[in-house]
């Protein structure tokens, strides 16, 4: 199993290149990283996989970007918004995670599209930028949603993946520490071992139930 | 009033907490109200009551924190959602936790000065940009950008480094 940070911005978009970041991510614990717009590579022993972002696109504008970057083998996430969107990128093949479920409207994530990921195999990210840097009613609301998100993980099974989407070394977080934040969201230990596997999960391909010998 | 004996005060814990980016200039007192903040904002007052939580000693990039026994994921928690301190962005790493500072002074590592003088004085490229280099250790090199203004620290390493 891998330990994967499943979202970090490194420079230009962040202050820390993507080197320095493999190099304290290594030293924190990860195996893996997902950088977002950045090449993939390997650093030491960390494997960094490139990421795209979808984000502020309209559902066609989603559809264009994720035929074009379906065979790069970049992880592919999109920025969730209402139900209706949410169930139109849950449903469109080539995506691998939904991000930012805590900022949707509250029934944005319904148990249709939790239904609809776990079919697909696509991962609900839990970005713990939220838990860490906010304050007061922005990270209790993020709380609840996260939450509310679990509940419906535990009924449809589908897979979660976890981001610190660190823009920086400083904002990154040790596994230890990652699982001590999510406590606060009623994880065990096991499903944050299974949401730290979760970016491996979703980007493997299936293995067919039927295996045809001769 | 007397002083309690030993076996009927509070059983407290230390734990030792690296202070990211190195050089940075710690106020116990502003790290105090941090951590106090902290606790208080994730736990709320009733669990800050029962964690005491308390910084002890600040030496070099290392600061000590007390807590009651029993209290260190609570106060390790809320310690790893501190990301700035006087609008410094940066980063709290626990090291250990003991039951004895003097233990913990055992583990904090003394940072080379002589290497850290020259490396002040040192300019890179990156990225087309002049930088001065801030802080300088085994691979990883912080550095800032010459002029001002947007002199941020950047976070890299040797080898992101252009040649001169």
């Amino acid at each position: 199993m891998k330990i994967t940070d499943a979202a970090v911005c490194p420079y230009p978009n962040g202050d820390s290149s993507v080197r320095r970041l493999a190099l304290e991510a290594e030293v924190l614990g990860f195996d893996s990283l997902v950088a977002i717009d950045t090449p993939s590579g390997r650093y030491g022993s960390v494997e960094v996989r490139s990421g795209l972002f979808i984000r502020n696109a309209g559902m066609k504008d989603v559809i264009a970007q994720v035929k074009r970057a379906k065979d790069s083998g970049a992880v592919i996430s999109v920025k969730a918004g209402d139900a209706g969107f949410n169930r139109g990128v849950v449903g469109l093949r080539g995506v691998h995670i939904l991000r930012g479920v805590h900022a949707a409207d509250r029934n944005a994530f319904d148990h249709v599209t939790a239904k609809m990921a776990a079919d697909n195999g696509v991962a609900i990210d839990i970005d713990l930028s939220i838990i860490i840097a906010g304050r007061g009613i922005a990270r209790q609301r993020a709380i609840q949603r996260y939450r509310d998100v679990l509940v419906l993980e535990r009924r449809f099974e589908f897979p979660l993946t976890l981001s610190t989407y660190a823009h920086s070394v400083l904002e990154l977080r040790a596994v230890r520490e990652i699982s001590g934040l999510c406590s606060l969201l009623g994880m065990d230990i096991p499903d944050v071992e299974r949401a730290f596997a979760g970016v491996e999960r979703v980007t493997t391909p299936p293995k067919p139930s039927v295996r045809v010998i001769s | 009033m007397t002083v309690r004996p030993p076996t009927l005060r509070d059983k407290r814990r230390y734990v030792l907490v690296r202070v990211d980016p190195p050089g940075t200039a710690i106020d116990q007192k502003e790290l105090y109200y941090a951590v106090s903040d902290a606790v208080t904002s994730l736990w709320g007052d009733a669990v800050a009551a029962v964690i005491v939580q308390a910084v002890i000693c600040a030496e070099g990039d290392y600061v000590v924190v007390r807590c009651r026994r029993g209290s260190e994921r609570e106060l390790a928690i809320a310690l790893s959602t501190i990301t700035r301190l006087c609008d410094i962005p940066v980063a709290l790493r626990i090291i250990a936790a003991s039951g004895t500072i003097d233990s913990l002074r055992d583990r904090m590592k003394t940072p080379a000065k002589a290497s850290d003088e020259t490396a002040l004085t040192e300019e890179c490229r990156f990225s087309g940009k002049e930088c001065l280099v801030a802080h300088c250790d085994g691979q990883k090199v912080d550095v800032i950008e010459k002029g001002f203004k947007n002199t941020h620290r950047l976070f890299l390493t040797r080898e992101d480094l252009e040649e001169p």
